[in-house]
């Protein structure tokens, strides 16, 4: 990974596997390892990458003001009509929702008011989640494939998928251009084109979830994308009780007794990052859920 | 087994591999300046989409039924409230209470005749000295001459079907039942249920067992049921085929049945599901209705000599084949089923029934309904016996076991009310016809109506809500 206070403007540095380019996106640190002898062509397949990574992010980033999902966040009800990548996301973002029993919900970000995991026992109460539940369910959305109409108080969050998502376009709009194999790793989520020159596997570690190790464990990826979903950082303490940032947007409250952490990988880092989230939302039976789908994962409990 | 809700269904996977390969081909070209390429097409949101699963909820059903049968037979309110706990993992614990208050006129089994008939039955129960001081509606008490017993007595008008007005019954039942996700291909349930009025009491336990096969597109199931009824008449049991009078009667009778349920379920194609289900029972025991009679009347003018109480086999063996199916069509959403029925009584039977579910706007629906049913009669069916000819070992003239048929026309409406929540109202007109003159009937009788069957009308009002 690179170093958080990389300063260095041109990001391209040579690693034994390649090269790796740097920067700061989606307030995450961002590489992308290419595996080639020649800079010029990493230095290229760097650039693309971070070019459509900075264009998801302005489009959809809800800390943005200029993007497109704050204007629909402040539509206060009014119809919206979206472009076609929109749509392809709201859409899918629906069937998530349906497959899902209503556990994945784009529309709970609202809850980030009351909840911040920053390690304190500042726990809401059950009235205050009670008077945001109405502002939160995707059923309340008004979606036919075209036009939103997004009713007032609520709003859409694409944190859910937005980096998964441009993982996969940045991996595209390399393998668009070139044979090279690569990896692009945005803040942990990651995908590679396909093994390295020679057949070898990319290596991957797992962060911890202990403060005291480093890694929990080094993978090998050939193909595919791997995300990581857990608490290491953000959850809440409160009369020994430990209480994960994993809400539950049925309830708006954390989900009870998630693992730790959770590592999927799939072929696609969306399928990735939504089948270790959808097992985190099964709180005490994310192992059994991932066994029964057949996931490869890792976990920590 | 049915189109329940899916929890989380099983194949999350490979169902969001395809989602995700079609978004990310969607969005392949959206970086080129030369067009984008257009989203999957999604069809409009309405409460047929609704996918809010039960799971972790609480859902209260709560409904009324008023039922109200023509020329003043019977009418019931009947309030019902059921409770189902839903749990995480899809284990369902369900309640459900039932209040029945039964009013009105029934037939008693008789033919009408040109003159008035007066039918007389016991005043009191069994063993006890007391008597019922004030006769309801329609009755009077009279005291035998000769043996100072008092009995109560009821006279029929001319040409009028002999209705028994003195009836008034309270019911009250309780069912429950749990059902567990086995294995994540199984599903078991047990349940039992308790219902009791004044004079009858009944009881049962049934379990069962389901199974996905196939990737879920196929479930096979089994239940068992076991029931124990006693009966307890008012006036205690009278012998089969003896003369209807005011005597002492006999003592309480009771009856098993047993009964299985095979079914298999199947995804047809995207937009349709079927089921099948053979189901087999047997019922032992006392199956009379204690208190009708048959007459019994004279060859040659049709009049009543003689009322029997009737008598109806102990042993009865039943068998059914139930074909559903659920079919999605555009918007709206249809069920069409057929059942073929044949007993050991000499019963056959077909049902036919559609429903069509047809969304108005995304919180309100309306689903007209309407059920065909052909019935031919018991072996031991009469509209009334013949004096002079042999009794028959068992004989009723309840029109529920003669030859009718039946249609039923219905109108459900339904309003969302929240996400979890409807208020629904369900009106149907009940119609049975069967033959009302028999030109070939004795004497007088070929001008009388002996259809004893009914028309009714009924009405549910409901509401259903779920919380966690």
């Amino acid at each position: 990974m690179c170093p958080d206070d990389d300063l260095a403007p041109e990001a391209l540095t040579a690693v034994p596997e390649g090269f790796r380019y740097c920067f700061q996106a989606m307030a995450s640190p961002c590489e992308v390892r290419v595996d080639t002898s020649d800079p010029d062509l990493a230095r290229d397949l760097g650039r693309r990458a971070e070019a459509e990574v900075r264009r998801i992010e302005a489009k959809f980033s809800r800390y943005r003001e200029d993007s497109q999902l704050s204007a629909i966040n402040r539509s206060a009800g009014a119809s919206i009509t979206v472009d076609s990548e929109t749509a392809a996301l709201l859409n899918y973002a629906q069937h998530c929702f349906q497959l899902s029993g209503g556990r994945f919900d784009i529309t709970s970000g609202v809850l980030r008011r009351l909840w911040r995991f920053d390690g304190s026992d500042n726990l809401p109460t059950k009235a205050e989640v009670r008077r945001l539940l109405p502002f939160i369910g995707w059923r309340r959305v008004s979606w036919d494939g075209s036009v939103l109409e997004l009713p007032k108080g609520m709003e859409l969050d694409l944190g859910g998928i937005g980096k998964e998502y441009a993982v996969d376009r940045a991996i595209l709009a390399i393998t668009g251009v070139s044979d090279c194999p690569s990896l692009v790793n945005l803040g942990g989520d990651l995908r590679v084109t396909g093994p390295r020159r020679g057949g070898e596997r990319w290596r991957v570690a797992i962060e911890s979830v202990d403060r005291a190790r480093l890694t929990d464990g080094l993978l090998a990826l050939a193909h595919g994308a791997l995300t990581t979903s857990g608490d290491a950082r953000r959850f809440l303490l409160k009369n020994g009780r430990r209480y994960s940032h994993i809400l539950d947007p049925r309830t708006g409250w954390p989900v009870v007794d998630p693992p730790r952490s959770v590592t999927v990988a799939a072929p696609t880092c969306l399928e990735a990052g939504l089948l270790s989230t959808l097992a985190m939302l099964q709180g005490r039976h994310a192992e059994r859920f991932l066994r029964t789908e057949g996931i490869s994962a890792w976990w920590v409990r | 087994m049915q189109l329940k809700r899916r929890k989380m269904s099983r194949g999350v996977a490979p169902a969001l591999g395809l989602l995700t390969a079609n978004l990310l081909l969607a969005t392949a070209a959206l970086a080129d300046p030369l067009g984008p390429a257009a989203p999957p097409p999604v069809a409009n949101a309405n409460i047929n989409d609704d996918t809010e699963t039960d799971l972790g909820l609480t859902r209260v059903d709560s409904a009324v039924l008023f039922y109200h049968e023509a020329n003043g037979r019977v009418q019931t309110t009947e309030p019902m409230i059921s409770v189902a706990f839903n749990s995480e993992d899809g284990d369902v614990l369900s309640v459900k209470l039932t209040s029945d208050t039964l009013t009105g006129a029934t037939p008693n089994g008789a033919a009408p005749w040109k003159q008035a008939q007066t039918f007389t039955t016991p005043a009191q129960a069994p063993g006890s000295t007391a008597v019922v001081t004030s006769a309801s509606g329609g009755s009077s008490l009279v005291t035998l001459p000769g043996t100072g017993t008092v009995v109560r007595q009821y006279t029929t008008p001319a040409h009028q079907l002999p209705t028994d007005t003195g009836f008034r019954d309270q019911r009250y039942a309780v069912d429950a039942g749990y059902s567990m996700q086995w294995s994540p291909e199984s599903r078991v349930s047990i349940g039992g249920s308790v219902s009791t009025e004044r004079d009858y009491r009944s009881g049962s336990i049934n379990a069962g067992y389901s199974r996905d096969l196939f990737e879920k597109n196929t479930t096979v199931s089994v239940g068992l049921n076991l029931e124990f009824d006693q009966s307890r008449p008012y006036f205690g049991t009278p012998t089969p085929l003896t003369v209807m009078s005011g005597d002492a009667k006999g003592g309480n009778k009771s009856k098993t049945v047993q009964n299985i349920v095979i079914g298999v379920t199947q995804v047809m194609n995207r937009i349709w599901l079927a089921n099948l289900n053979y189901s087999a029972g047997q019922s032992d025991g006392y199956q009379t209705d204690p208190y009708r009679i048959i007459s019994v009347v004279d060859p040659v003018t049709g009049g009543p000599t003689q009322y029997l109480y009737e008598s109806r086999p102990s042993s009865r063996f039943r068998q059914s084949l139930y074909m559903g199916n659920k079919i999605a069509l555009g918007p709206t959403f249809a069920d069409v089923s057929v059942r073929a029925y044949h007993d050991s009584w000499g019963i056959n039977s077909i049902t036919a029934e559609i429903n069509e579910r047809i969304p108005l706007l995304s919180w309100i629906y309306l689903e007209p309904q309407a059920r065909y049913y052909s019935q031919t009669a018991a072996t031991f069916f009469h509209d009334y016996l013949v004096s002079g000819q042999p009794l028959p070992t068992y004989a009723s003239s309840d029109s529920r076991l003669g030859k009718f048929s039946a249609t039923t026309l219905g109108l459900k409406l339904g309003i969302k009310t929240g996400s979890t929540s409807e208020f629904y109202m369900l009106a149907e007109n009940y119609k049975q016809s069967g033959k009302s003159t028999n030109p070939n009937a004795i004497g007088d009788l070929a001008s009388e109506n002996l259809f004893s069957g009914v028309n009714a009308t009924s009405l549910v009002v409901g509401f259903t809500f779920a919380f966690r």
